[in-house]
């Protein structure tokens, strides 16, 4: 099977490439002009493992890579992925054009083996589930100036050590984009558009597939029905420190929160002794002027623009992203509380049944 | 006095494969040029005492005919060093190629890899499905020397097996969750499975322990009755586990139990409570007006 491969049209100059602007150095053109929104994505059966691999070997560093496959409808399909060496926290121009140049030379050695060469989003490793930053919209939002469908997938190898594959995928909303591109970030922007604070990340379900070779090949290595370590971790009863984590996390998101609020209040505060002190300077402006007409000479301007700049408004978006984080905590430790009690009923129960 | 042939014995080597790397060749098999037959590519990994453990692979194009081989040492070259950005800890530990056989070609590249690493590995994945099975198998190769003169390669197999780390265990299980519905209609819904679908799962951990202490007591059974031998490895095994059990007095694990289901109640009633008040904040506006 000889898949489609996009034609390699526009290179486009980079910008700096740094982690957030890596995508604006990618070499792919937008297949086709669609109208849709991506509402499922399908993964491969490789790229499940090689996100897993990838982000436990790296523990406890974040990595990332990138994703690469297909968009057929309203389906975002991901056929193969690869790694990005670790971030390099200087900013050595050589560092940044190496980033780019591996992004380069891995999609041009890909392209000879008959990989889909096209980019359809990124993949990062989450510590504790937090991934609403700041850079991550920003990621989104230069992935989506080339590509206009793009989805980012969020492991977490912390929760999945317990047992259970902790994976989403998501991406942003349309109205969300759109309001970012015009830079009204604030409050009243986001009444006009009824965006709320769950109206940024839209999370999409995830499938997973494989060719039919591969499923021949997963059915023969059917790993032992025996129990295994996997097993002994979910059946843990010691939940408490994955809690306190999850607490301690939370609390610090409630800092945040209030911080964000007394920076509204600073904002309304010298919004106000503003006005106060434009008051008494046009009071002071207009008897000038009285007392120039009086002299017959030209009445001065009542505004000065320069003197009192409008002060801009604080944009709501770090309040909306600290609020999501503070939503998925929050779940976070509702499932882990009800297995908890599930876990603690099972053991009543065998208790009172003789042992 | 005849010149002895040389045959250097081989080290005890055994070679543990991730199942990633089987999935990337399949992978790759499925999307090779029109006119290849097979797929051949370099193995990337750790050699641990005398176990070499496969993490990575990638695939190196070539081209074979009767008389020559070719194969891409730049592309070869590239991926590797790209590799080593992400990893710098992993090495060359030998190649695969896909296909049921040995190649006459396989000693020329055999050799070509000999120079990258010391003993490499060649790894035959057996993507035609011969007798209905799928089998991976592995070879290191000796060179027949009669003195100095190099008479023939020769390819000896080693034991090869696959492993999993415990969260790629989770990874291909639910893999095959997709797989054991026949019908397309409901694999299409077995494979919307959901990730955090964490009743069924513990349920399922359940179960397979319940399986594993049936089948100690079953074989501590047959070794009462008489109809097993047992062993006393296993005896003071299952001793010293069934000791780690702790006896806990009726209060005492009361006790236990009701804090542990307090704490976690607890902990679920201020998560409730915390996205209660972020909603009302959200409902009157608060969230935006400055504090009085």
């Amino acid at each position: 099977m000889v898949s489609d491969q996009v034609l390699i049209t526009k290179e486009s100059a980079s910008p700096p490439p740094t982690y957030y602007n890596m995508a604006a150095a990618l070499e792919g053109g937008a297949p086709r002009a669609h109208k849709e929104l991506v509402k499922t994505v399908q993964l491969e059966g490789q790229v499940l493992l090689k996100i897993i691999q990838h982000c436990s070997e790296a523990l406890p560093q974040l990595v990332t890579g990138q994703l690469l496959g297909l968009d057929v409808g309203q389906q975002l399909e991901v056929t193969d992925c690869f790694a990005f060496p670790a971030a390099v926290a200087d900013d050595d121009v050589e560092a940044e054009s190496a980033g780019a140049n591996y992004q380069l030379e891995m999609m041009r050695c890909l392209r000879e083996v008959n990989v889909d060469n096209n980019t359809v989003g990124w993949y990062q490793s989450a510590n504790m589930g937090t991934f609403q930053t700041v850079e991550l919209i920003e990621t989104f939002i230069n992935y989506h100036e080339n590509i206009k469908k793009c989805v980012c997938i969020i492991y977490d190898p912390q929760r999945s050590a317990r047992g259970n594959l902790a994976l989403k995928a998501i991406r942003l909303k349309e109205s969300f984009i759109e309001l970012s591109k015009e830079q009204k970030l604030t409050l009243k922007g986001f009444q006009e558009a009824r965006l709320s604070w769950r109206d940024i990340f839209v999370e999409l379900p995830i499938k997973v597939r494989n060719s039919n070779l591969v499923q021949a090949l997963v059915a023969d290595l059917m790993p032992a029905p025996t129990a295994t370590l996997a097993d002994v971790d979910r059946l843990n009863l010691s939940v408490a420190p994955f809690l306190e984590r999850n607490i301690q996390s939370l609390v610090e998101c409630v800092d945040d929160i209030v911080q964000e609020q007394q920076k509204v209040s600073m904002y309304h505060k010298s919004v106000a002794r503003q006005q106060q002190l434009y008051a008494a300077w046009l009071q002071k402006r207009r008897q000038e002027n009285t007392q120039r007409l009086q002299d017959n000479l030209e009445a001065l301007p009542e505004e000065d623009p320069t003197l009192f700049k409008p002060i801009p408004e604080p944009s709501m978006l770090d309040n909306y992203l600290v609020t999501n984080q503070i939503a998925t905590y929050c779940d976070q430790i509702n499932i882990a509380a009800s297995e908890a009690i599930q876990k603690l009923f099972l053991m009543e129960g065998m208790q009172k049944a003789g042992l | 006095m005849a010149a002895t042939v040389l045959l250097p014995s081989g080290s005890n080597v055994s070679v543990k494969v991730h199942p990633v790397v089987l999935l990337s060749i399949c992978d790759a098999y499925v999307r090779r040029k029109e006119h290849q037959d097979r797929v051949i590519g370099t193995l990337l990994g750790v050699v641990v005492d005398n176990v070499i453990e496969v993490k990575n692979c990638y695939v190196v194009p070539h081209n074979e005919s009767s008389e020559q081989v070719m194969v891409d040492v730049i592309h070869h070259k590239t991926m590797f060093d790209l590799h080593q950005k992400v990893a710098p800890h992993e090495s060359i530990v030998g190649w695969f190629a896909t296909g049921s056989d040995l190649y006459n070609s396989d000693a020329l590249i055999q050799d070509f890899y000999s120079k990258e690493s010391t003993h490499p590995v060649h790894m035959v994945v057996d993507t035609t499905l011969k007798d209905n099975k799928f089998s991976v198998q592995a070879y290191t190769s000796r060179t027949l020397a009669l003195g100095d003169k190099v008479l023939a390669t020769e390819f000896v197999e080693i034991p090869c097996d696959t492993i999993f780390g415990d969260i790629e265990r989770v990874g291909v299980d639910l893999m095959l969750t997709g797989l054991n519905d026949p019908s397309p209609e409901s694999k299409k819904e077995t494979a919307n499975k959901s990730f955090s679908d964490e009743a069924e799962t513990l349920a399922a951990s359940m179960g397979r322990l319940a399986d594993l202490v049936a089948k100690a007591s079953e074989y501590v059974d047959s070794v009462v009755s008489g109809r097993v031998s047992g062993e006393p490895a296993i005896g003071r095994y299952l001793a010293d586990t069934l000791a780690l059990v702790p006896h806990l007095t009726r209060s005492d694990f009361e006790r236990l139990f009701n804090e542990s289901v307090q704490d976690a109640m607890m902990v679920t009633f201020l998560s409730d409570l915390l996205r209660a008040h972020v909603a009302l904040a959200e409902r009157l506006g608060t969230a935006a007006l400055p504090i009085v």
